[in-house]
Parts: C-alpha cells; structure tokens; sequence
C-alpha cells in the first residue's frame, strides 16, 4: 500500500525551534539544537505546540492536524504535523502520557530525535542522525494517521 | 537534491538524493519505487501487525515455504549476523518466536538504496530512524558525515563520524548508574549507545544491537571483523573507538560534548 510521501523543506525546516509538550503529570519543553548555523525561518511557529488556539500560523496554506494516539510501549502519544502544500514545515507532540517520570524522562529524549529525523534541515556539515530510539513505532503511525487527516497522498 | 521523508516501518525514512544525470523526475519516480519496497517489506515483516507474514510465521500459523520468499531470505541473513556476533544478535532468543527486527530495517533500507543505484543515481543517503546506508560521495567529495545523538542529551550531538557505506547506532537510554556489582561493588560497565560502521548495513544494525547488550566484549567483537568499526558510549559517559572509526572536526565545541583520546 502507497503511504503519504511527504517531502520536506529542507531550508525551513530549522531545528532551532522549541518542541514543547504535556503530560499528564507535568509539563516539559526541550529545546531542539540546531545542527548547522543556517538560520531559521520564521515559517515554524517556536512554541507553538502546546497553544495551538493562540498559535499565529501563517497564511498561504499552511495546514495543521493531529494524529490518532498510539500506546508507544511506556505509554500514550499523539503527534500533530504542520504542512504547507506537500511539505512537513513541523512535527509536535500534542499529548503525551506517560504514567511514571522514568517513562516521561525516556520520551523526552527520544521524541526530539524523532523530531529532527523528520526535519532534518539540509546542513551542510552534517548528512544524516543516527541514534537508537524508544518510541518510534507510535510516534510513525500517529504521523502517518495526521498526514492522512491532511490528505498527503 | 531531493529530500524525502516517508513513515514506514515504525519509524520515518528519510532520502536524501542527489541525481547527477538522471533528470529529476526519473530520481523522483526512483525514490517513489524504493518506498513502495519499504512499505512492502513492513508488511511482510512487521511484528507490530499481527497479520503481517511474519507475525504468523512466528504463531505458527504460517509456514515458512508457504511465506514471503524475502523471509527466508532475511533468516538466513540472521543466522549470518548470528554467527558473526558469536549468537550476542540471537533473533531467535527473542520472547515470542524469532523476530529479525533487530536486522530488516538496516537491511530494507540498503534495498531501498539499491532502487536508487539501479537507477543511475550518482550520490544518496537513505536514513532509517538511524540506520543509514549511503551510495557514492556527498557533493563536494570527501566522506558522509553522520551526526550521532547524544543517548542521554536531547540538545546534543555525541559526535559526528565521517563514514564510507553504513552506519547504524543502538542501545538503551536507560543508565544503569545505581546497579552495583555484588562480587567487587563497583558499578557495572555497560553501555548506552552502541554506533557500527561497516559496508552492509543489515549486518551493520546486527551488529549495533550484539555490542549494544555485550558492552566491551563486543568492542573486540567488532575489532575481528574486517571493514567494521564500533563507538561506543558507556553509561558511565566514558567512550571507547575501533581504530577504523572516522570523527568529524564539523561541529563546534559547544555541541561536541567529548571524544575518545
């Protein structure tokens, strides 16, 4: 079965931004380093992702949708994924529950990974991320089920 | 250049295409053919799915002649990795029948990478979720350069490795810092993440998952076997590096955290 491609925009796809998200316990923002000097474009509202009522998003379709929740083993995620046109410009996490710390403190590291593997900006100095991540199989299917919302076929 | 990223396989794909003299549109439709290949391979491998082929296989409710040629295919692959990492990659000890997951990312994701190549394609990176494979030279000449993620700094990058074909990293977030050793007390060596480089990326993921759970030992593991390197990070935060393993000077300090002397 063909699944949403969904090409990114390399040049505004900064990492420079904050993923921000809740849980039902507490609430953490991590900040994301950008992985080249390449500035970041405006196009990605920072914060953006825990205010989406508030959130000023920009004209000229730009599109946002969250994904279904998906149990990612330690716990539940939903992802939501800004779009404009056929290119992923943001990827959030909209709900998290993890029910301990330990479950939360292990979400936390491997959501931003997640994040920049979706956003990779093209960097000059650096071609591709590797690193082991815990949450994947969730974070892709809530993804994929956002992208579907917006009809990225 | 053409970037793409497609969720597939439990996790986002991501191609990064340089087509030299194919026009665009033939790399287009050639990056479109290779993902259809990784949505097939998750259908046929996932254990996640539980009408997926292999989630049958390993009910018993499917028999291996009766599966997917690229099953067996994939097995006797595993049964490779298996004999290579001295059984430290065992897909079969795995609770709940044999699981090659350990293995057919690395391994879908080189496949995918051939699509490009049997398309004329002159340099690509193909990363999934942080197995990479990697054909030709980055523009510009020299060597791939691949960030490695920090296990325990989200804003972080370990290091970055110049490599010449496949890298692939695992290991556990999960520090071990208040185990002790109960015969000698001290605190139990083990490791955090676990990055292999090496010219085949299905035994490259292998390999990165048995040095992974056998920590030092699989450092000299990785050092018998010719073209493959390991970099490890111990939870300890101390490091260790085949001689073959290539840094990168590409970042500035603040984003270096350490390096092995």
């Amino acid at each position: 079965m063909r699944r949403a491609p969904a090409a990114i925009a390399a040049a505004a796809a900064g990492l420079g931004g904050v993923l921000a998200f809740h849980t039902n316990r507490s609430a953490a923002i991590l900040s994301v380093a950008p992985s080249s000097t390449a500035p970041s474009p405006a196009t990605v509202p920072a914060g953006g992702s825990t205010t989406p009522s508030t959130t000023t998003v920009p004209a000229g379709g730009v599109r946002t949708a969250t994904g279904a929740e998906e149990n990612y083993g330690y716990g539940v995620l939903a992802v939501r994924v800004t779009v404009r046109g056929q290119r992923i410009t943001d990827v959030a996490i909209a709900n998290l529950q993890a029910p301990e710390p330990y479950s939360q403190s292990l979400a936390a590291q491997a959501i931003p990974i997640l994040r920049n593997e979706v956003l990779q900006a093209q960097s000059a100095q650096i071609n591709a991320l590797s690193g082991a991540t815990y949450t994947s199989e969730g974070y892709a299917y809530s993804l994929q089920s956002a992208l579907d919302k917006l009809h990225m076929k | 250049m053409i970037v793409q990223a497609e969720p597939v396989m439990g996790t986002v794909v991501s191609f990064h295409v340089f087509s030299g003299p194919v026009p665009e549109a033939e790399t287009r439709a050639a990056v479109d053919k290779a993902c259809e290949l990784l949505h097939r391979h998750d259908e046929v491998f996932s254990t996640w799915r539980p009408e997926s082929p292999m989630s049958r296989l390993r009910t018993g409710e499917l028999a291996l002649a009766e599966a997917p040629p690229e099953i067996a295919a994939v097995l006797e692959l595993c049964r490779e990795a298996k004999q290579m990492t001295c059984g430290w990659f065992d897909p079969w000890a795995m609770p709940g029948g044999v699981d090659p997951t350990g293995l057919v990312k690395g391994w879908a994701a080189a496949r995918a990478l051939e699509v490009l190549e049997r398309a004329g394609v002159d340099a690509a990176i193909v990363n999934a979720g942080g197995d990479v494979a990697s054909l030709g030279r980055p523009p510009g000449g020299g060597r791939w350069k691949v960030g490695i993620n920090h296990p325990w700094r989200a804003d972080a990058l370990a290091c970055v490795l110049e490599i010449e074909a496949a890298v692939a990293t695992s290991g556990c977030y999960e520090r071990g810092a208040h185990l002790i050793d109960p015969t000698d007390g001290s605190t139990p060596t083990s490791v955090a993440s676990a990055t292999v480089t090496g010219p085949h990326l299905a035994f490259v993921d292998a390999l990165a998952t048995a040095v992974a759970v056998a920590g030092d030992r699989g450092m000299d593991l990785v050092r018998s076997l010719e073209g493959y390197d390991a970099y490890i990070i111990r939870v300890d935060g101390t490091e260790d590096a085949t001689a073959g393993i290539a840094f990168a000077d590409a970042l500035d300090g603040s984003q270096r955290t350490r390096r092995v002397s």
